[in-house]
């Protein structure tokens, strides 16, 4: 405890009361408390966080809101996106809040519900489910997030089902006194056959500090295909941690992109494991960080079966004093035979101030195996911005259409339009 | 006032300018006058794309001595954007790409922008779709070029044929084409000749850059010039470019040395 103690971090496990939890839940927090006592701090000396220090996020003096908090409808619907039509599922401080959720029903085959629902449901499934996907590798704010676990949500998809209507999961983090910091839990999995598209929304209430440590589990059975965007468009004060954890099984297929355009400091950890055969993992990313922020990725992708396919593409544009990290690492085990899996990284910078520190790593086991790496960081090229002066277009309007052309590759994967324009819209005022 | 004695469109004065270390403009001198299409005809290297950029505002070329007019302004202390706001348009020998970047929306932008500058109203994504949709047309373009990224993987003919689309869209007073026909097959090359043609109006002038007669067989210039060596070193009508076909270029240079 002395280092969670020592760091002040003693405050993020109060934890709102769930109700009776039963013994199997209370020893998962217990374990993941006695895990963390045996941990130091994250610091500098550990390769993933090299470039990012905990300090300015230590020194906010984050606590877990014990009161639930119930934002009034107009501020949430400040945060919805015009013309994007989902089934909409709020988390406010972790907590799933349903009256602020859509109510239309879902096909049956489709459970979704507060950890504390799935309690009461079919607690032998949840206790099965939770953690499975982490498997024992919880890095240490997973473990603050597992110590304090209190309520989540979790989506289960029957068997193939496909749902053509996007859930979209909005996290909120907001607190009145304190500067709040909310551990939501969020469980996604898919039955063989199964194909749905999940949009996770991360947003700003306000503009005092707040903290998000969001922890992901995603399980993808035989043959299920799931698009995952994650949009992160906090505020400029807000910090950010967030843990995905994902396995594939054979000839699943799992689109990921992650936007990272909020955020004094944001923290995203991905971790794949492709445990079946032929299965597909596509992950693109885009952060845009200006100054004061800091945008930090690691992504770490284990091809353990053969004949499995991932390809991260991950793009930046930095502005001012933004910094970003992207450290990503993939693994192909011994048995992962045929496996192919490219990882590239460009960025763009915008001042001379900006940094970004770029590690991809392969570590290759096997001998028959199709894998590359490649980064760039450049600048907008004098040529291209002359182009569009020679038409008329103001310097500074032309730079920012070159940006978003920079950044059109990650965004027009997001499938819905209205998405796509909200974060063009975003970009471009981030951008100035 | 332009040789014609109608009102002076361009006027370029003992221009010299250097790209890096290296002079390339080394006293040109130009009168182009309202309505008038000028051909300038030159030796590979001779200076003409340097020219064409000079006057777009291109950075990395230094005007060492000289003056420039356009439209009675002094072209030299404007922005490349507001030479373009005020009626100038360069097709580019070489158009580049542009990644990601709509070819509608670039040229709404590019419009709209231009319209701001002069106070005039904004066109609507609607309107601005009607209006590309009849340009489109003249030039038999094809469509879906305009839901592609500008350029991006167009061939070399499409590039040329774009930049002209684009200066039928923007309406400029002055345009400078440098070698707008080069690459393009035959078809192209009268489709494009077409497009330019119908622009010709009194009120706009043209500088044709180019190393063929061919192009001068469908618009008629006014003048054709020689730039050799950074200057001007003849000019004549279009019966010049007929005898250039045929002898080359190098008599003049040898009767200007004798
Ligand atoms: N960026 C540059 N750096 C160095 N030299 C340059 C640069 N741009 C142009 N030059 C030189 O300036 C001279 C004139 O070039 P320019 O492109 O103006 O010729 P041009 O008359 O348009 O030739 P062409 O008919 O081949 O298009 C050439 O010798 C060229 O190599
Ligand atoms: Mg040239």
């Amino acid at each position: 405890m002395n280092a969670l103690l020592d760091a002040g971090l003693a405050p993020w496990l109060r934890a709102i009361d769930p109700g009776p939890i039963p013994a199997w839940w209370q020893e998962r927090r217990r374990r993941a408390l006695e895990s963390l006592q045996t941990r130091p701090l994250p610091h500098s000396k550990e390769e993933s966080w090299r470039y990012t220090s905990l300090n300015a996020l230590l020194d906010q003096g984050f606590t877990a809101p014990v009161q639930p908090f119930t934002p009034p409808p107009a501020e949430l619907d400040a945060l919805l996106i015009p013309g994007l039509d989902t089934h909409r599922l709020v988390l406010v401080n972790g907590c799933f809040a349903p009256e602020l959720s859509s109510s239309t029903p879902l096909p049956e085959a489709v459970r979704i519900g507060g950890l504390s629902n799935w309690l009461a449901d079919d607690p032998d499934l949840l206790e099965d489910w939770l953690g499975t996907a982490i498997d024992g590798k919880a890095a240490f704010f997973t473990l603050l997030n597992e110590a304090t676990l209190a309520d989540g949500l979790a989506i289960w998809v029957g068997r193939g089902l496909v749902i053509e209507q996007p859930l979209e999961v909005i996290h909120i983090c907001s607190g009145q006194a304190e500067p709040p910091v909310a551990q939501p839990r969020l469980l996604v999995h898919l039955e063989a056959g199964a194909q749905t598209t999940l949009i996770e929304r991360y947003v700003g209430l306000g503009k005092t500090p707040t903290c998000t440590n969001a922890v992901i589990e995603v399980s993808l059975a035989r043959d299920a295909v799931l698009r995952h965007e994650r949009i992160q468009t906090e505020s400029n004060q807000a910090f950010h941690l967030s843990g995905l954890y994902l396995v594939q099984d054979p000839g699943s297929r799992y689109q990921g992109i992650q936007i990272g355009l909020g955020g004094r400091w944001a923290r995203t950890e991905l971790n794949v494991r492709l445990q079946g055969p032929h299965a597909e993992c596509l992950l693109s990313g885009l952060y845009v960080a200006g100054d004061g922020q800091l945008l930090d990725y690691h992504l770490d992708i284990e091809h353990r079966a053969p004949a499995c396919r991932s390809l991260e593409h991950f793009k930046g544009i930095l502005s001012g004093r933004g910094r970003a990290v992207f450290d990503g690492r993939v693994l192909v085990a011994r048995a992962a035979q045929k496996s192919d899996a490219t990882m590239t990284n460009r960025n763009l910078m915008l001042s001379e101030e900006a940094e970004v520190d770029a590690k991809p790593q392969l570590e290759i086991n096997a001998d028959d195996v199709q894998c590359s790496h490649g980064t760039t960081v450049g600048q907008i090229e004098p040529e291209l911005l002359f182009y569009l002066r020679a038409r008329g277009i103001e310097a500074r309007l032309a730079r920012r259409i070159l940006c978003l052309g920079f950044a059109s590759e990650i965004i027009d994967q997001i499938a819905d339009e209205s998405l796509r324009g909200h974060l063009n819209s975003v970009i471009g005022q981030r951008l100035g | 006032m332009s040789q014609s004695g109608v009102t002076s469109m361009l006027s370029i004065k003992g221009l010299r300018a250097n790209v890096g270390e290296r002079e390339i403009l080394q006293g040109l001198d130009l009168e182009v006058g309202a309505g008038e299409v000028h051909a300038i005809m030159g030796p590979n290297g001779s200076g003409k794309s340097t020219l064409a950029h000079v006057l777009a505002g291109r950075e990395g070329y230094t005007v060492t001595a000289g003056s420039i007019r356009f439209l009675g302004e002094d072209l030299l202390a404007l922005a490349p954007e507001e030479r373009a706001q005020r009626g100038l348009f360069l097709a580019f020998q070489y158009p580049v790409e542009l990644p990601g970047v709509n070819n509608t929306y670039f040229l709404r932008t590019a419009l709209n922008s231009i319209r701001r500058a002069r106070g005039e109203p904004e066109l609507d994504a609607v309107s601005f779709l009607r209006l590309m949709r009849e340009k489109l047309k003249i030039l038999h373009l094809d469509d879906s070029l305009l839901k592609r990224p500008v350029n991006v993987g167009f061939s070399g003919g499409e590039k040329k044929r774009n930049e002209i689309f684009q200066m039928t869209i923007l309406e400029p007073s002055l345009a400078i084409l440098d070698e707008t026909d080069s690459g393009l097959d035959i078809d192209a090359l009268r489709l494009v000749a077409d497009g330019i043609n119908a622009l010709r109006s009194a009120q706009r002038s043209m500088i044709l850059v180019t190393h063929y007669q061919r192009l001068l067989d469908y618009i008629q210039p006014d003048y054709v010039h020689v730039l050799a060596g950074g200057r001007i070193i003849r000019s004549g009508g279009k019966e010049l470019a007929l005898e250039l076909e045929q002898r080359g270029y190098g008599w003049i240079e040898a009767e200007l040395a004798a």
